[in-house]
């Protein structure tokens, strides 16, 4: 019996944190998407501004929408460092479109996809299921409003009640959008077949909760 | 041109040749089985191809021909669930040890390519191969000279067709100097022309190299003459038949086989049993005249002057070179574009109500009436069985004006009866849209329109890419939905599809800006011309990136207007060292404007108050205090924003990944697979859009509750990320059979540091010093963590 493996394929390392070429990409390109999807977001979102301007703090409802390629990728690729390659690469394409952040985006993506990744290494990049993505979507949120109401204090003016508002608000976005969304995204996109070269090729069948 | 970015060219030693020898093949016993499958697709194979052999491989779909070129590209994995069996040799060793013996290449012309420009594209699989830079220089004006792809080496890859990208790509392969070309369906999505520009190409390289050829193709009419041997796989077994082209194409029991197996066997046409239609002319339902048409609101005019009258029961076949504007006015006369200028006016029993313009009619509205296909079936599908694909466009159809269902719930169900069994869907009927086989899919896609019974269908390339079983079938479909008085408007190359129909010819000649299309798409991840060879495009991005960075961090330590106003006046007076204008500045900075405005409003709204009363809003008041405190929060903002502006106008991605992988050491793996990725940031805009259109013509609208938007957006989303998944799975096969993913490569564009960086730094750091100081004297500074 041959073995048919890629060039660069190293079967002494551990097959769940050994990154394929095929991991690689998809991670970037789903990235990627998510950058189109920024894109195509800023154009579509203005019907809630209303909501923002009466009450600042609360535009952090929507940032789960800037953490949603970290928790998404892990899921998909299954393979330590997803989390934040993918919050990495949608924080560079969406400087490329034009960020509104400037150089500080790679902090927060860093920080963002951080949140993540801590939960997925907590269960040793051996659990996937639905209390895990929620998990991971809110330690993202949590990460990301803490680093911008507290570390880059995108808001000096707040009164701590508000800044403490912001970040709560953003924690139940990245539980819902990141989390959520992400989850179940993934097993409809296993259902197609477009995971089938990828460690989450079942995820429609996993059970949820265990 | 820049001159960093332009690759030296220098005469390469003559007694080195880039090819490699000719590879023979050996399969003893061998099989495979995909993960997610029960049955093997390939078992009990043996083969013996002697190294030079010319080999077409063909048999049913499902046969196993994919798999084994992939196999033999060394781009299937074992793991728990996916194993092979037996032997599979090249030159008498594994497949797994052959780097740099075999070349691939896919059928979708987008992802055969990796970099954005075309001298780095053919570069790429030698580098990976650690080939030395000087000779890969040298090979690269071989493989390109051997291909016929006369461009500039800094072309964009974004810019050329798709045959030209399928010469470059095997350029590419050439350039890897392998014994073993695999071709898996390379011209399928290919027009006529494309067809044998790339099959010259394919020829012509074979007959220099001698290497060993074995292609996978259905439609065996333009390769069938310049092959060696013909090998018929038999599904989930080994070799059904194997034998010298002449001998298996000749009439006799092996012909019949292939051609009920749907194998395009030369010489066949499907058409053989068809009677020739003269499409009955029924009532106008539609007209177009003196219409213009474009792909985006004030994008280039992709044709003109265009009339026609569409009758019930007639046929139209919609010809013209690439970039014409064909499928542009299919989906102008289908409701999905607006027209440019002119008019697309439905008449006749096409009318109900007062509103006679398809653009304007609700997607409930549209699909009762007019329906399109699109050419990737997977972008209309919108459900999660074919049972509920089928009865999606007539659930949502919808009586024009009104709020009233088109069909009764009962008239639903028998309709999509009807249409599983008439299209042998049957059996599939709860399976999920996306799993099924090409043939399946584009049988589903076109049923799915027809299930809402529109008066007029309109189809975009219907028969790319299917195998002759499907071309037959989609055209009796067809023939009886104009029996039954449906207009049909088909945006087609292939004439036999047009005879089968019995269509009239609707040409369109290219304008002359012709090749603008293209254009389109290119530039949105590279840096602009001007940008590229100002002052600061010549530099290394790590450098800019490194001044920027030093630069923001007074920005984020203090809220304060003097280290901001310092910041944004220091960028824009070096803006000219980025080869800018004001006016382009601030076309490309105006949205960070906006954000400063916002964030300056909030802070007002909530800054702590002091000073006279501006306006009494209630909860929050505005006042001379807050208003300053927003102002500072404002020009923070966009402070912090604007200097990143120069680095986006003057730094290409390909040279931010090239200095992230050889300067800051950062694993190339990642930044490469990261740029590669972000290569189909362009096309993935392009297929948002197009998904938008798509679903439109299902019946998803952009129009109803906040709900059914959200769904609506939900869903093009989900469309999206299956889209993309896929593409980035077949971008990654290329990469890795180009040898990607190795430890070590060469370069052959290097990342270097001059002065010129230094200064760049240094210039950043007394900037970000000067910021404080500044701040510092004139007592503003005010640490926000205060």
């Amino acid at each position: 019996m041959v073995t048919i493996t890629g060039r660069g394929h190293n079967n002494t390392t551990p097959k769940n944190s050994n990154w394929r070429v095929v991991d690689i990409v998809v991670a970037a390109v789903i990235a990627v998407s998510s950058g189109v999807i920024f894109w195509a977001w800023n154009s579509a979102h203005h019907v809630l501004d209303f909501l923002f301007i009466a009450f600042p703090p609360s535009s952090a409802l929507m940032a789960g929408m800037w953490l949603f390629p970290a928790v998404l990728g892990a899921l998909i690729i299954r393979k330590p460092g997803a989390a934040i390659f993918c919050e990495l690469v949608a924080a560079t394409v969406s400087s490329l479109l034009g960020s509104e952040f400037g150089m500080t985006v790679f902090a927060s993506g860093l920080i963002q996809g951080l949140g993540a990744e801590l939960v997925f290494a907590g269960f040793r990049y051996r659990r996937w299921n639905l209390p895990v993505a929620l998990l991971a979507g809110t330690v993202a949120g949590l990460f990301g409003g803490i680093n911008d109401a507290f570390i880059f204090r995108w808001f000096p003016e707040y009164t701590m009640g508000m800044q403490i508002a912001y970040v709560g608000f953003m924690t139940v976005s990245g539980l819902v959008i990141a989390g959520l969304l992400s989850y179940f995204a993934t097993r409809a996109l296993a259902k197609t077949g477009a995971l089938s070269a990828l460690a989450s090729r079942k995820a429609a069948v996993e059970p949820k909760f265990r | 041109m820049d001159t960093r970015s332009t690759l030296k060219l220098e005469a390469g030693s003559p007694e080195t040749h880039a090819f490699g020898k000719p590879v023979s093949v050996t399969a003893k016993n061998w099989g495979w089985r995909h993960a997610d499958r029960s049955a093997p697709a390939l078992q009990g194979l043996d083969l013996e191809i002697p190294a030079g052999q010319r080999v077409l491989l063909a048999g049913a779909s499902g046969a196993g021909k994919s798999t084994l070129l992939y196999a033999l590209a060394g781009v299937l994995h074992e793991d728990d669930e996916a194993y092979s069996s037996g032997e599979l040799c090249l030159d008498g060793r594994p497949v797994a040890e052959a780097n740099g013996m075999v070349g691939l290449m896919q059928q979708d012309p987008e992802t055969q390519v990796v970099q954005a420009r075309v001298g780095d594209d053919v570069a790429f699989g030698a580098e990976n191969l650690s080939v030395p830079p000087l000779e890969i220089q040298r090979r690269i004006i071989e493989a390109l000279d051997a291909v016929g792809l006369d461009v500039a080496l800094d072309h964009p890859t974004g810019a050329l067709s798709g045959g030209q990208k399928q010469r470059l790509a095997l350029a590419g392969i050439l350039a890897m100097g392998p014994g073993l070309v695999l071709l898996d369906e390379p011209t399928a999505n290919l027009d006529p022309a494309g067809v044998l520009e790339v099959r010259d190409a394919v020829i012509n390289a074979l007959d220099s190299t001698g290497a060993t050829l074995v292609i996978v193709e259905h439609r065996l009419e333009a390769w069938a003459q310049h092959m060696d041997r013909v090998i018929v796989l038999e599904p989930g077994g080994g070799v059904a038949h194997d034998g010298s082209p002449q001998s298996l194409f000749a009439p006799g029991p092996v012909r019949d086989e292939l051609i009920n197996a749907g194998v395009w066997v030369p010489g066949y046409s499907p058409l053989v049993g068809m009677a020739a239609i003269d499409p009955a002319k029924g009532p106008a339902l539609m007209l177009a005249k003196d219409l213009a048409v474009a792909r985006t609101k004030n994008g280039r005019i992709a044709a003109k002057n265009l009339d026609l009258t569409v009758t019930g029961g007639g046929a139209w076949c919609v010809r013209g070179a690439n970039g014409a504007g064909k499928s542009t006015f299919a989906l102008t006369l289908g409701g999905l574009l607006p027209e440019v200028s002119g008019r697309v006016a439905a008449t006749g029993e096409l009318v109900d109500g007062d509103e006679t313009r398809p653009y304007t009619w609700r997607a409930a509205e549209l699909v009762g009436r007019i329906g399109s296909v699109f050419q990737e079936p997977e972008h209309q599908f919108v459900a999660a069985t074919v049972r509920e694909e089928l009865a999606f466009g007539p659930r949502h159809a919808m009586k024009p004006g009104t709020k009233e269902q088109f069909f009764e719930p009962e008239a639903i169900e028998e309709r999509v009866n009807e249409l599983l069994h008439r299209l042998r869907l049957e059996h599939l009927a709860e399976a999920n849209p996306f799993t099924l086989s090409g043939g399946e899919k584009r049988r589903l896609s076109v049923a799915t329109i027809l299930a809402s019974s529109p008066s007029v269908l309109i189809l975009d390339e219907p028969t790319f890419g299917q195998d002759a079983n499907t071309w037959r079938e989609l055209a009796l479909l067809l023939r009886e939905e104009l029996a039954h008085g449906t207009a049909i408007i088909a945006v087609t190359h292939d004439q036999d599809f047009a005879k089968a129909l019995g269509a009239e010819e609707f040409f369109m000649s290219a304008e002359p800006q012709g090749t603008a299309a293209a254009d389109a798409r290119v530039g949105l991840l590279e840096a602009d011309a001007r940008g590229g060879s100002s002052f600061l495009g010549r530099a290394n991005p790590l450098a800019k990136m490194l001044a920027v960075g030093l630069a923001t961090i007074p920005l984020v330590a203090s809220m304060d207007w003097v280290s901001s106003g310092l910041v944004v006046l220091v960028t824009v007076l070096v803006l000219p060292l980025a080869g800018l204008s004001l006016g382009r500045f601030f076309t490309r900075a105006w949205p960070l404007v906006v954000a400063a405005l916002l964030a300056a409003w909030g802070t007002a709204l909530v800054g702590n108050d002091s000073g006279a009363v501006l306006l009494n809003l209630g909860l929050f008041t505005i006042t001379e205090g807050s208003v300053a405190a927003g102002a500072a929060t404002g020009l923070r903002a966009f402070a912090v924003a604007v200097p990143a502006v120069l680095i986006l106008f003057t730094t290409d991605p390909t040279d931010l990944a090239n200095a992230l992988a050889q300067k800051a050491k950062l694993p190339h793996r990642f930044v490469l697979g990261a740029l590669a990725g972000m290569r189909l940031l362009g096309l993935l805009i392009e297929e948002w859009t197009t998904l938008g259109m798509a679903r439109r013509a299902r019946g998803v609208g952009s129009r109803g509750s906040l709900v059914q938007r959200v769904q609506a957006n939900l869903g093009q989303v989900f469309g999206l990320l299956v889209q993309a998944i896929r593409r980035a799975s077949r971008l990654a096969v290329t990469m890795e059979a180009k040898g990607f993913g190795t430890s070590g490569r060469t370069w052959v564009r290097d990342s270097v540091f001059t002065a010129r960086d230094l200064w760049i730094v240094l210039f950043g750091l007394t900037l970000a010093t000067g910021a404080v100081l500044g701040a510092v004297f004139a007592g503003t500074w005010n640490l926000v963590w205060g």
